[in-house]
């Protein structure tokens, strides 16, 4: 078993590193080869394919730690309403704003105030999902709640739409179909700095995962405080949804098949394999939408939900089909 | 022992209950309860009475409304959650079904709270799983999915996941309920083993009366808003269980620790013979609401002998004769007198 999971690892490693290269020469941008040194160098080019790299990952993690905490195979980033808090914050900016400003003005608004925007969105709903947890005990009745917070943020977002102009709209749903391509400098600071944050947390409850495979009643009686760790997983997955949700767009249906490629390739529970397995499926997953949607030699970009999708849930439904089951 | 008790737990005074908001809902009040190390103790009582949450209460999963709970002279409270974990371990009736976790992996999940943040398992650590696996003998199963073997198998790995976690009391709730006859044998049998042979108190719930009665040291019997205890024999012959069990469709039989149907008796039948055959022709004859009579002058007699080593039962109605090879085709007979005469009534 153990050689089985370091030929997978050392495989996967190499897979992920190839699409790395191989995105970065064919890239929005055409690179020479002395342009792929210097992008090492200054890192200036590769901005946008470490996002990708690091972007799906940490959806699939959120998605592994509410799918074992909820016992829930359909788990995700967005049963929780953090995805759609996001999209509440950047509608609010975007729409919200648009009957008080002049189409001229609305570069004023800019990336940074989108970004800010969606982070505020889901931690706000982090921290109401959060405050019903230390209420509410029962984790299924988290989950609805979690579904309810999000169809009404989508209501809000539904109702800001109709009554903005065109140019506003646009702007909201070029984020929402999570465009990847402008990331300058100083956003990836912040990405790769959330991203650290949220995977040390990740890894950190990955033992107490663990334990909640079996139920909460379990975990307890084996000493595991369940309200705390409740807190730290649910804070890790927002602040990895939520920011890359910020950045990108609502990212979907990643979060919630990651995992299930990750315990199918595996053959394992345990966090402590599936989280790095996590990650570097997603990554690769990721890096290959990523070079589809960049459609070589057309110029133009697919937006990347699309592609994931389009690719994704093909393979996704063979390998259900296959195995006739999906399970935690 | 300590303070010259030697309860490993006491309960006094306890009521167990559930909080809703401010509201608290009261299960079952005024248990005092305790147990000696090593004892194998049966939680008997109806569905709904309050065994789940009673078990739960213990284990320091659900607060308690009022009272006292302590393990060695200790309120339950004042331990630690890491303290607590190396003191009970519990398995619950939620089932456990989850594909890519082996049999191994499950057991190994008992080593929680002996273990670092990364859950490394040191040679101690290992040799305690084994042993684990050993004790409930499930050598075979290691390195299956829990999700391939049987009911009567995920209970003895869960079993053993609790002796991996190695605490002096077991709490189980219910551990035979989605088992056959021969694993509900099985399961109680190994919670006896482990209660005697490794001095385990091990305290668990069941409807199966019987096998409570012959295994257990002691039982716990819950029901309307008093608690019993005692010996199982003490129970019985002190009439707790006849005075329980008793109503108006059953019975308790003292003889055979059983609870029995009662039957409204429609008629008399003779039943002459030895030995099992005699036994359970009578059973089966009970079974159509037949009185057995010592008379041999009722109207209904059976025969039963032996010819050239084959069993043989000779019906007589008012002097009629009948011969049978077996018993399903004797009272296929008797099931036509009964109809015949439910018809006349």
């Amino acid at each position: 078993m153990k050689i089985r999971n370091s030929v997978l690892f050392t495989i996967l490693f190499i897979v992920v590193i190839s699409l790395f290269i191989f995105d970065i020469f064919i890239g929005s941008v055409n690179y020479s080869i002395e342009d792929i040194i210097q992008v090492f160098i200054n890192s200036d080019g590769a901005d946008g394919i470490v996002k990708t790299t690091i972007i799906d990952f940490r959806l699939s993690i959120s998605g592994l730690q509410m799918q074992t905490i909820f016992r829930n195979p359909l788990a995700g980033p967005y049963v929780l309403g953090i995805s759609s808090g996001a999209s509440l914050g950047v509608a609010l900016v975007v729409l919200g704003l648009s009957p008080f400003i002049t189409e001229n003005s609305f570069s004023f608004i800019g990336n940074t105030s989108i970004v800010s925007a969606a982070i505020l969105g889901s931690c706000a709903v982090l921290f109401l999902i959060l405050l019903v947890s230390l209420r509410i005990k029962d984790i299924m009745t988290i989950l609805i709640l979690g579904i309810l917070f999000a169809s009404a943020t989508s209501a809000i977002v539904s109702i800001l739409q109709y009554f903005s102009k065109e140019t506003f709209l646009k702007a909201y749903v070029v984020w929402s179909m999570g465009s990847l391509a402008d990331v300058t400098k100083s956003k990836l600071i912040y990405l790769i700095i959330f991203t650290i944050i949220g995977i040390v947390l990740s890894i950190l409850s990955a033992k107490t995962l663990n334990a909640l495979l079996l139920g909460e009643i379990y975990a307890k009686s084996m000493g595991v405080n369940i309200s705390f760790s409740r807190s730290i997983i649910f804070i890790s997955t927002g602040i990895m949804a939520g920011t890359v949700t910020a950045f990108c767009g609502p990212i979907g249906f990643i979060g919630i098949i990651i995992p299930h490629i990750s315990r199918m390739l595996f053959k394992s529970s345990n966090h402590f394999i599936l989280i790095p397995g996590s990650i570097l499926i997603g990554a690769s997953v990721m890096l290959l939408s990523d070079l589809i949607s960049q459609l070589p030699g057309s110029g133009s970009n697919i937006p990347i939900n699309s592609v994931t999708a389009i690719i994704g849930i093909p393979i996704v439904i063979w390998i259900i089909y296959r195995r006739k089951k999906i399970n935690i | 022992m300590n303070s010259g008790n030697d309860f490993i737990l006491t309960i006094s005074e306890l009521e167990i209950g559930y909080f809703n908001q401010k509201k608290i809902s009261s299960v079952f009040k005024n248990i005092s309860l305790s147990v000696r190390e090593g004892e194998l103790i049966a939680l008997i009582g109806r569905n709904g009475v309050g065994k789940s949450t009673l078990l739960k209460t213990i284990a320091r999963i659900n607060r308690f409304v009022n009272g006292e709970i302590q393990i060695n002279n200790r309120p339950i409270n004042q331990y630690t959650l890491k303290e607590w974990a190396k003191k009970i371990s519990f398995v619950s009736t939620d089932p456990v079904y989850i594909s890519n976790l082996t049999v191994r992996e499950l057991v190994s999940l008992g080593r929680h709270p002996y273990t670092n943040w990364m859950f490394s398992l040191s040679e101690k650590d290992r040799n305690i799983i084994n042993k684990s696996i050993n004790t409930v003998r499930i050598n075979d199963l290691e390195f299956k999915n829990i999700d391939e073997i049987s009911d009567g198998e995920r209970q003895r790995a869960l079993i053993a996941r609790t002796l991996a976690q190695n605490t002096d009391i077991i709490i189980l709730d219910e551990p035979t309920a989605y088992l056959d006859l021969p694993n509900r044998f099985e399961i109680i049998y190994l919670l006896h083993e482990l209660s005697k042979n490794k001095q385990k108190t091990i305290i668990f719930s069941s409807h199966d009366l019987n096998l409570a009665i012959s295994l257990a040291d002691k039982i716990w019997l819950m029901e309307g808003a008093s608690i019993f205890e005692g010996a199982p024999e003490d129970l019985v012959l002190n009439g707790t269980f006849e005075h329980i069990f008793d109503n108006s469709l059953i019975n308790f039989d003292k003889i055979t620790g059983q609870i029995k149907l009662i039957r409204e008796s429609i008629d008399e039948i003779y039943v002459s013979g030895s030995g099992n055959a005699y036994i359970w022709t009578k059973k089966a004859v009970e079974r159509l609401n037949f009185n057995i009579s010592k008379n041999s002058n009722s109207l209904i007699k059976v025969y039963i002998t032996e010819k050239q080593k084959k069993l043989i039962w000779e019906l007589e109605i008012n002097g009629k004769k009948f011969v049978y090879n077996n018993i399903y085709e004797l009272n296929l007979h008797l099931n036509q007198i009964k109809i015949f005469k439910n018809e006349q009534c």
